[in-house]
């Protein structure tokens, strides 16, 4: 701990703002509310991404977001004119089949997604299986069972996500006993379908991992209003098989050794900058950075004061570019 | 309402292949008391009101709930039917995995109750399937070859409907479904409106830059249970309506992990879809289906059970009794 903390979190302000930029190597950025809302790039975040690293910063990007592959988080990086290297990426969906490659996961067992098209891109970049989610030939295996009523889709091929379920006499719901693990994160095409399969895998599969990319309740899906976050497919999951899972994601820092990995940086001399108290804060403290809370996403200073709250950034500000306009490079 | 539990495990009631995995004895004796209580909730009982000046249901009794004090023995298995019969008056089923297996009837079924009313026994099942009414399931008994009237029926469904309606919810509000017909028909009897149910099952969202998704305002609760047709349009719904809209309520109709759909496995249960409601709210429902014992004081109260009736439950579920 050095010096300056306080128990109460600070206002940024263009003291304290110069010392946390001269105290601080890399800044780590959570996406959602922070960067963008939805599609909608936030205000100023380009100049002051560009004065950070023209500064010498490194930067780093942990989303929780898993609904993208990292490849697919550098083109929308790309798409809104900032440049963004992959290997900068760190989401959730990475976490997931990171998690499984550390420890061993066998080839040979699949994963069943209830999530989006991230996760599996992410899976099958670390020479994983995965079934389930939009993308999948599973339906073709599933056209002679007996329980499942199809309607294929000819625009997209959101197959599980189109599956419905009839509960008759004699028919079976069957699921591939090779799973061996099954990964919840954000899936706005989730349906009771997913529900059943990922609760018959955790429940009869000796062994089968439970793994959440995270709990986020909920996120700025767009930029009018706030949507159900993983944290509804996971809990809907826990409801079902009373397990809890493995989170990947923020607060975890399982990402964290990532992440130290590749930059060689004391963690000490990082911020996370982000706009939940209960991922991206916790996150950044437990894994010993500073901490740099904005309000540009789902929390505001009311959240940030009531006494129900014990989570205490170091620092708060309005939106990233805040950092830009007090520094008065 | 007040019981003391001692819990004998079935083995002999039914046949070997069909029997309950749980049987418990619950007497009921002036002198000693135990309460059996949901800790998901506290008990109903008139403690939350609607509050017609402030548009929102509030507290009217700040009294403690009872502890949630489940006292079981440990189960033994069942070796004198003849005396737990005879011991008890009244006999209360849960359906799924009692009585039928989704739409298969358990083996021995129809003559053991037969049995039990030609003794004098009077029958009552209590189901946390909300997926239908007590009259849908009147039909359902009737056409496996059961007389069971829908007096002698209290579905989660109902159990909903008659919250509400202890709470003196206002008739002018509306209710959010995230549920089955069941629901939608119970509070209909009940003279409540509703939105929502299976055919919002069919909504789709596309998360678009400027796409808003509305809400009534005048959703003063919202009802989850167990639903085949669940989507993600459905959670954010049900998630504006609890978040945004002051003081309404959550109510879930039950928490089941599990339950025997069909007669071959197991399907994820309501608990799954409250669940969802949970992550997204981070706010715990009131639970109105077992192990709440809002259903059992009701049957109780309506058939005057206080009256030093013991009565046997009997069901398939540990956590669900």
């Amino acid at each position: 701990m050095d010096n300056e903390t306080h128990n109460a979190s600070q206002l940024l302000s263009p003291h304290n703002a110069r010392n946390l930029f001269d105290s601080v190597d890399a800044f780590l950025f959570d996406c959602d509310g922070v960067i963008w809302k939805g599609d909608a790039l936030i205000d100023g975040v380009p100049e002051t991404l560009e004065m950070l690293r023209s500064k010498g910063k490194k930067l780093v990007f942990v989303t929780n977001n898993s609904t993208k592959s990292r490849r697919q988080y550098a083109n929308k990086f790309r798409s809104l004119g900032i440049t963004v290297t992959e290997d900068e990426i760190f989401s959730s969906s990475f976490a997931a089949a990171m998690f499984l490659k550390v420890n061993g996961f066998p080839r040979e067992k699949k994963v069943y997604v209830l999530g989006e098209e991230g996760i599996l891109e992410e899976l099958e970049l670390a020479g994983f299986t995965g079934i389930g989610g939009p993308f999948t030939f599973f339906h073709i295996v599933r056209l002679s069972c007996l329980l499942i009523g199809l309607r294929l889709s000819s625009i997209s091929s959101l197959e599980d996500g189109t599956k419905t379920v009839q509960l008759k006499p004699n028919s079976l719901f069957e699921h591939d006993k090779s799973v061996g693990a099954v990964v919840v994160g954000l899936d706005q095409y989730v349906n009771y379908y997913k529900l059943q399969y990922g609760t018959l895998c955790i429940r009869e599969n000796p062994g089968c991992l439970f793994i959440a990319t995270n709990r986020d309740a909920v996120g700025h899906m767009t930029d009018l209003q706030e949507w159900p976050g993983a944290g509804c497919m996971v809990a809907a999951i826990c409801g079902s098989t009373q397990k809890e899972p493995i989170v990947v994601g923020k607060p975890s820092t399982f990402m964290m050794d990532f992440l130290l990995q590749k930059f060689h940086i004391s963690t000490s001399r990082m911020c996370m900058v982000g706009d939940r108290l209960d991922t991206d804060i916790l996150f950044g403290q437990n894994a010993g950075c500073k901490t740099l809370l904005v309000f540009s996403g789902v929390t505001t200073q009311s959240t940030l004061q009531d006494p129900s709250n014990d989570i205490r950034p170091d620092y708060y500000t309005s939106k990233v570019s805040d950092v830009l306009n007090l520094l008065e490079f | 309402m007040l019981c003391k539990v001692a819990s004998v495990s079935a083995s002999t009631l039914f046949t070997p292949q069909t029997c309950p995995r749980f049987l418990s004895q619950i007497s009921h004796s002036k002198t000693r008391f135990c309460h059996i209580s949901n800790p998901l909730c506290r008990s109903a009982r008139s403690i939350v009101r609607w509050n017609n000046s402030t548009g929102s249901a509030t507290r009217m009794d700040t009294a403690s709930a009872p502890s949630s004090l489940v006292a079981r023995a440990s189960a033994q298995p069942l070796k004198n039917a003849d005396q737990l019969i005879d011991s008890v008056e009244t006999f209360i089923f849960d359906c799924d995995g009692v009585i039928w297996k989704g739409d298969s009837l358990i083996d021995g079924v129809p003559q053991t109750l037969d049995m039990l009313r030609s003794k004098g026994k009077r029958l009552i099942f209590v189901t946390n399937n909300s997926t239908k009414s007590r009259k849908q399931y009147g039909k359902k008994f009737e056409t496996l070859g059961l007389s069971v009237t829908e007096e002698e029926i209290f579905a989660s469904s109902f159990a909903a409907a008659a919250y509400l309606k202890s709470i003196d919810f206002p008739k002018d509000k509306k209710v959010y479904v995230i549920g089955e017909d069941g629901i939608l028909k119970e509070l209909e009897l009940a003279g409540f409106q509703y939105l929502g149910g299976p055919e919002d099952g069919g909504k789709k969202i596309e998360l678009k830059p400027g796409f808003l998704m509305e809400h009534d305002e005048n959703v003063g609760a919202v009802v989850v249970g167990f639903d085949r047709y669940f989507n993600y349009y459905k959670v954010q719904y049900g998630t504006l309506c609890i978040r945004e809209n002051p003081g309404c309520l959550f109510i879930a109709t039950n928490r089941d992990a599990v339950t025997h759909l069909t007669d071959a496995q197991e399907w994820a249960g309501g608990g799954s879809m409250v669940g969802a409601l949970v992550g997204s709210c981070q706010r715990e429902p009131l639970v109105v289906g077992k192990p709440s014992t809002f259903m059992m004081d009701y049957v109780a109260k309506e058939y005057v059970l206080e009256h030093l009736f013991s009565f046997s439950v009997l069901c398939d579920n540990i956590d669900v009794p």
